[in-house]
């Protein structure tokens, strides 16, 4: 049985990591196998600093040949090291899943005697655990930069999800402070297996494609001296031009020393906010030039809709029960579940201000924005609605943080939002 | 006032209905410690195929989901259950067309309310639900659920865990979901007895040293994890349970 010692080691340097989710992957039980897979993910605990754990997240080793300025795990750090073999893995896996303590493993490793040895090695980990283990729930594997683009392919036929981490959002920050990994190592496999994962799509495979919850990303955030609308920019070419599922965000802690880094956090607020611009974009209709200029910050008082909402102000208010789906999603405080409601209930009766309410509909943000049969609830004055506004979004702060992985039922699969 | 008496299934429910729908002023409940008005009557309703089978299909002459939307409300925990469903199948006998989206009407709001809550725990659950290997191989989950949601529970890892036996045991009603690697069924079930197997204690241990080294102490949100994850199931939860 794995050692103790070990298991802390690998899971203290895995859990910067922000990638968790267990969506997206309907893969089914195979007879005498263990594990399915639940397409809007399952949530198996929630940890003090507020994140889910649905996968059993590790490094197979924190040994790296890597000397990236950013990373605890970099060769120069003087850290404890450990190395897991694939069966210590495996048996792990298999008796945490069966406790029901997970909904998987997310499997990465720092990069231990070359790029191509590693991912072998945790090739043959995620093979195993399939076919010696008969494992049939999510596995989520990180791809290793500079390996062999064969070993990936045969990886990504095995496991649920991949990730290459772009890590920085700049090719100038990469240079400077992970050198060793450059914007190709990086996007080129994210493009073949994108290519592979389309090809798949067009042949209309169903059964044991290729990465069946595609790919995500992450980036570390205020380590590096780009604005948010650079962020963004980046963001939406890599959902456009990878068809990826989620770019994550990772506010910068400063675990590390070092005179390239900046000695402070970049702090929750500026992650949540681009993780609500992202949404944005994502689900919303709206394009980044709207929320964000390229060189520009995104505002820390107001929530980007609402910014969005306060400069076109002469678009609002909108008629509740007239107003087309892609207008009501651009109301502040109304989200794509409340839109749905609306649309829906509105073919049967008209709606009014108190329906809205008992429809669990927030209204504080919204009732400056909509009329309800013709009739206006909020404030008239510009300044007031700003005031307000901000207010309302102080005590956001508080409940900020939402999006990570609320239970997903079948009202979020409508939405798109897996 | 008339108060019609079930033993709270839904086929009992069903010939209630049949029962009440005539009636100007009456009350449907599974509730047996219910306050008596004075000059109530209580009518105790026992399934009757023929009563049941005439209002499920009443209903799904003009709603063909309503009976699974009822089903859902019936487990929820809510004393009113039963009421509510009642007052949405008589809302909807008058309507006569599909209801559920129609948010404005009271009675769909409230239905709605009771199967948020049944399908949101039931998926918080899916996730929470902790298994014990006993020293014969068999997974036991004991739990205590706000709604009546075992046999959902066992569908659900009668699938994941095809291969295994397991029980889930919802120890305030006494019920229990059993899996014997090729069937599922739910039985009354009151204690159990179990003995753990040899490496219980050890892969327990190993999830709660995960648990302490995965968290980002840098960064704490207890209301958010008190929020995803109620103080109420942490019982259950060995992460949980000893160290807090």
């Amino acid at each position: 049985m794995i050692d103790e010692y070990k298991l802390e080691i690998l899971t203290e340097s895995a859990k910067y990591d922000v990638s968790c989710s267990s969506s997206g992957s309907n893969r089914r039980n195979r007879a005498g196998g263990l594990g399915n897979g639940s397409v809007g993910g399952i949530c198996h605990s929630f940890t003090p600093d507020g994140r889910c754990i649905s996968l059993l997240k590790i490094l197979m080793s924190n040994e790296c040949i890597y000397d990236c300025e950013y990373c605890p795990n970099r060769r120069s750090a003087d850290v404890r090291r450990a190395r897991l073999t694939p069966d210590e893995i495996c048996e792990l896996v298999i008796n945490f899943y069966k406790r029901n303590y997970i909904e998987g493993l997310f499997l990465s490793s720092a990069v231990f005697e070359s790029p191509d040895k590693t991912m072998e090695l945790l090739t043959e980990t995620v093979s195993k655990l399939r076919k010696e283990y008969n494992f049939n729930g999510y596995i989520h594997l990180k791809g290793i930069p500079h390996a062999d683009g064969g070993i990936v392919m045969k990886a990504s036929k095995i496991v649920d999800r991949m990730s290459y981490n772009v890590e920085l959002p700049s090719e100038k920050s990469l240079k400077l402070l992970a050198p060793q990994k450059t914007k190709q190592s990086l996007l080129l496999p994210m493009k073949s297996l994108n290519e592979a994962i389309e090809c798949d799509r067009q042949n209309k495979i169903r059964r044991g494609k290729v990465l069946p919850a595609g790919q995500t990303t992450q980036m570390i955030i205020g380590a590096s001296p780009e604005p948010d609308g650079q962020i963004l920019k980046l963001t939406e070419a890599l959902y456009r031009n990878m068809n990826l599922r989620r770019v994550y965000y990772s506010s910068y802690v400063p675990v590390v020393q070092s005179n390239k880094l900046p000695a402070v956090g970049a702090g929750l607020l500026r992650e949540h906010r681009l993780y609500q611009a992202d949404w944005l974009i994502r689900f919303y209709g709206f394009d980044v030039n709207e929320i964000c200029a390229e060189d520009e910050n995104l505002s820390q008082e107001y929530d980007p809709k609402c910014a969005w909402a306060l400069k076109n102000m002469h678009l609002f208010p909108v008629e509740i029960n007239t107003a087309p789906l892609e207008t009501l999603l651009r109301v502040p405080g109304i989200g794509a579940k409340s839109a749905y409601k609306i649309t829906e209930a509105r073919r049967f009766a008209k709606l009014d201000f108190d329906n809205l309410a008992k429809m669990r509909i927030v209204l504080k943000r919204a009732k400056h924005f909509i009329t309800c049969k013709g009739k206006f609830y909020g404030s008239d004055s510009y300044a007031q609605v700003k005031n307000i506004l901000m207010l309302s979004g102080t005590d956001e702060i508080s409940e900020q943080l939402t999006m990570f992985s609320e239970p997903s039922t079948a009202v979020s699969a409508l939405t798109g939002e897996i | 006032m008339k108060i019609f008496l079930t033993d709270g299934t839904p086929s009992a429910f069903f010939t209630a209905v049949f029962d009440a729908f005539k009636e100007n002023d009456c009350i449907i409940t599974s509730k047996t410690d219910i306050q008596l008005s004075f000059g109530s009557e209580v009518i105790s309703c026992v399934y009757d195929e023929e009563k049941c089978e005439r209002v499920r299909a009443g209903i799904a002459k003009y709603e063909k989901n309503a009976e699974e939307y009822i089903i859902t409300a019936l487990r929820s925990c809510n004393p009113l259950r039963e009421q509510i469903s009642f007052a949405y199948i008589k809302k909807l006998m008058s309507v006569r067309a599909p209801i559920y989206k129609c948010m404005s009407l009271q009675e769909v709001i409230d239905l709605n309310e009771l199967i948020y809550k049944v399908n949101g725990e039931t998926h918080r659950l899916k996730g929470l639900l902790r298994f014990i290997e006993t020293n014969d191989g068999v997974l036991y989950a004991p739990y205590s659920p706000d709604n009546n949601i075992t046999d959902l529970l066992t569908a659900h890892f009668a699938d994941r865990f095809a291969s295994e036996r397991f029980v889930i045991h919802d120890i305030k009603r006494n019920i229990a979901g059993i899996y014997n690697g090729r069937n599922w069924t739910t039985c009354y079930a009151s204690e159990a007895e179990i003995r753990l197997s040899e490496n219980e204690k050890n892969f327990e241990n190993l999830w709660k040293k995960y648990y302490k080294a995965v968290n980002i102490n840098e960064r704490p949100h207890e209301k958010q994890m008190k929020g995803s994850m109620p103080v109420r199931y942490w019982k259950f939860l060995p992460e949980k349970r000893d160290n807090n």
